[in-house]
């Protein structure tokens, strides 16, 4: 009797379920604003000229320009510099491009109050209400074309994606602007209703970005989207667990979460009152963090995590502003407080520029100093949970170590502590490059520390040991040779006279041993950059070694070893 | 009376060491590369003390004597010493994902900014311009012993207003594989001595190849001529 019963039960959930998934299964109709080139834009080079901006020595963004010589993202360095000589090389600096592109999401709170940032450069809403009210989705992307043109101007394309969910709606976006970039005109792709899985099975499983999911479904033969979210459910929970489960759903078409999202609880809340109120964006920044931090426990506690926030900040005249931030993801304390940053750096530094602009823009930054700031956890899914090392760990130590750097930004500023990355170059000074540690997460293992990441060789470089110092205090030296006169290297790469003495700061250093010359003829394709320069090592009598360089007859010390 | 002694007594003794309120110092050592064990009293550098290096390849001895210490999880940071080379730490060892670059604190913020990075790291290494006042090397040192981390001055302790525990000299005897005219710097061969307060005051040296034939960081036997590179002489 219990027997059948159970096995009646069983079936009847299994028809409810599929039945239910055919039912119930939705998509949020969404709109994807997509500028790609905006870490171009964000540095304020005319598209027209030749720029990409870098992470790791590869292309992340390129400026049209750069794409008709044939830079591509994902380039090398040396391949995007080799196609287009003039190539200017930027850095990418995501703190800058948050903060411009506040005025952008700005602009769209004209259309609807639910739009959400994803990052600098990327920004949508779910189109129900707005649509319905501007006639169709056509419509409403003519209006959001309209309404940004005058904030973008000449600054940049938009792409605009309108597809049932957030992911078809970027894959949408992103298909309008390769489309866009051939045609060299940005027409809007929208995808009718209930045709996302449709419009997704022919992209790669690589969109999903999920690498290693990619890598071993394109090794059981599963190329698009398509042939994966064929796969039943189950068996996709089985072999890949929660994160296939999500991704299963992004492939076939439907949001990543249920839509019977838990609203959550009034407390959740994180709420930071500044006294006196501020203006200043370290002082945000360290309470953006102190917040994150605080946010992030109780959720933690209630095994909850967020995937979309309420940034709000009042104003001490009361004023008050609000901006959702979502993630596809759920949001790390780190990925909180960077956003809470970026959201205060906006508003501040549009208050900044001047209130010219606020006049016609009623959402155009904060008009005096801020009194609070608020994170609102929005929507929240039940946590999958990270793990962590046995006793806490690694992510227990680095956590220690965010907390620290964030007083410290809270005291010297938000520049002054940054972390070590592996560059390549030739000369020692370009070997390591100091990127700020509020643009990296300290718990995560950083490939630009490993210094195995800078596959390709260095012709030119002097060998190791490298020195322990680069600069001096000294600034220019003298070499003299045994007939006090001084070395000079000529144009060949031969030495004139052989070094005898050293001259720093007015005293005289015998030189014991020397080395070189190494001639270094850098840039020579580039008229401004070119420099040709020439090495040596010397060893003095008291058994310091330098590296000395010399351009233009002038002798400084590059470094001590 | 007698009662509680016999008590006491019939405790096992493995819990009399889990509670007893101080551990010997030279318990709570961090490791050090062998070669440099010889330099430290207990053959390894004791938590909460504070270091002084000088000399020559002073910031190489440093990163090689902290590199072992962090372990798996600790994190070093370098504040105020904004010349050196981070790539001459990574040749001896140091893992540039553990490692903090901080600017140079005004005059009056050494204390807070030291103070707020022993919290979470195991080891800072500063190089002051200027003197540091004695209420935040009060301070400083207090963290130190609490957090039982390691604090290394670069410039040997010059500006630091009280004597530390230990100072280590490096000298540079040699520099190997480079000549008049020819050649490149190959191997350096470095003394070390080490004076100190208290266990450390024996004066203790030893001599290193940094780096030498054998990797970044070996014993050298203190005299030997090793094979130079020749110099061509002109023939007739």
């Amino acid at each position: 009797m219990g027997l059948i019963e159970r096995s009646e039960t069983g079936a009847t959930r299994e028809r409810g379920t599929s039945g239910g998934e055919r039912r119930h299964v939705t998509a949020t109709r969404y709109v994807t604003v997509l500028c790609p080139d905006w870490p171009v834009v964000a540095w304020g080079i005319p598209l027209e000229e030749p720029a990409a901006v870098f992470v790791a020595n590869r292309v992340v963004a390129c400026s049209p320009g750069a794409r008709r010589d044939g830079v591509a993202v994902g380039q090398r360095r040396r391949d995007a510099q080799g196609r287009c000589p003039d190539l200017a090389i930027l850095e990418q600096d995501i703190d800058r491009e948050a903060r411009l592109f506040e005025p952008v999401a700005g602009a769209l709170t004209d259309i609807t109050p639910e739009v959400e940032v994803s990052g600098p450069g990327v920004v949508g809403f779910p189109t129900l209400g707005p649509s319905k009210f501007f006639g169709g989705d056509v419509a409403l992307s003519e209006k959001i074309a309209e309404t940004l043109a005058p904030i973008l101007g000449d600054r940049g394309n938009l792409y605009l994606g309108i597809a049932d969910g957030m992911f078809g709606s970027r894959l949408a976006a992103k298909t309008s602007a390769q489309v866009g970039e051939f045609a060299g005109e940005s027409t809007p792709i929208i995808v009718d209703a209930g045709g996302s899985a449709g419009f997704l099975a022919g992209f790669g499983v690589s969109e999903l970005e999920l690498p290693d999911l990619a890598d071993v479904l394109m090794r059981l033969g599963l190329r698009t989207l398509g042939d994966f979210a064929a796969l039943h459910q189950n068996d996709v929970v089985d072999r890949f667990g929660a994160e296939g489960r999500l991704a299963h759903r992004l492939a076939k078409g439907i949001d990543q979460f249920p839509p019977n999202l838990r609203k959550p609880a009034a407390d959740l809340a994180a709420t930071w009152w500044f006294d006196p109120p501020t203006e200043r964006i370290d002082t945000c920044a360290f309470a953006a963090k102190a917040l994150a931090d605080e946010l992030n426990r109780s959720l933690n506690d209630r095994g909850l995590a967020c995937i979309r926030v309420a940034i709000e900040a009042e104003t001490e005249n009361g004023e008050e502003f609000s901006r959702l931030w979502r993630h596809e993801g759920t949001l790390s304390a780190a990925a909180l407080a960077e956003r809470a940053r970026w959201q205060m750096d906006g508003w501040l530094h549009q208050a900044r520029m001047g209130h010219a602009s606020a006049g016609n823009n009623p959402d155009a930054g904060v008009g005096s100093a801020i009194a609070r700031l608020s994170l609102i956890p929005d929507e929240v899914v039940p946590a999958t949970g990270r793990q962590l090392g046995f006793w806490g760990g690694r992510a227990e130590r680095a956590d220690d170590v965010s907390r620290a750097v964030a007083r410290i930004q809270g005291i010297l500023g938000a520049e002054s502590v940054r972390v070590p990355e592996w560059s390549g170059g030739r000369g020692p000074a370009e070997q390591i490059r100091l990127i700020p540690a509020a643009a990296v997460d300290l718990g995560e293992p950083r490939d630009g520390a490993d210094p195995n990441h800078i596959a390709q060789p260095w012709p030119g470089q002097i060998p190791p040991p490298s020195p322990s110092q680069i600069g001096s205090e000294w600034g220019r030296i003298d070499l003299l040779s045994n007939r006090g006169e001084p070395v000079a290297v000529t144009g060949r790469g031969e030495l004139v006279g052989s070094p005898q003495l050293m001259v720093i700061g007015g005293d005289e250093v015998e030189v014991d041993r020397w080395a070189g010359p190494w001639p270094a003829d850098e840039r020579w394709w580039d008229p401004a950059a070119h420099r040709r320069r020439a090495r040596m090592q010397v060893v003095l009598e008291d058994g310091t070694a330098h590296l000395l360089v010399t351009e233009q007859q002038q002798w400084t010390i590059e470094a001590t070893y | 009376m007698s009662g509680q002694t016999s008590g006491l007594a019939t405790i096992d003794p493995s819990v009399l060491e889990a509670v007893r309120p101080t551990t010997l110092s030279k318990e709570q050592l961090l490791d050090v590369p062998e070669v440099l064990q010889p330099l430290f009293p207990w053959k390894g550098l004791q938590r909460g003390w504070s270091v002084g290096v000088s000399g020559g390849g002073a910031w190489m001895l440093t990163a090689a004597m902290l590199a072992p210490s962090l372990g798996e999880e600790g994190w070093m940071a370098v504040v105020g010493a904004p010349l050196i080379n981070l790539a001459a730490a990574a040749e001896v060892g140091l893992r540039m994902d553990r490692v903090l670059v901080v600017d140079t604190p005004p005059a009056g913020q050494w204390g807070t900014v030291i103070a707020s990075l022993l919290e979470a790291v195991q080891a800072v290494v500063i190089e002051p311009a200027t003197r540091i006042g004695a209420r935040d090397a009060r301070r400083i040192g207090a963290r130190l012993r609490e957090q039982r981390g390691t604090l290394v001055h670069l410039d040997g302790g010059s500006s630091w207003p009280s004597s530390l525990d230990m100072g280590l000299t490096c000298v540079t005897d040699e520099w190997q594989g480079i000549g008049e005219g020819h050649g490149y710097l190959r191997y350096r061969r470095v003394s070390v001595s080490a004076v100190g307060r208290r266990s450390a005051s024996r004066p203790r040296s030893v001599s290193l190849w940094m780096p030498g034939p054998d990797g970044p960081l070996t014993t050298a036997e203190p005299v030997e001529e090793l094979a130079t590179v020749r110099q061509l002489r002109p023939v007739s």
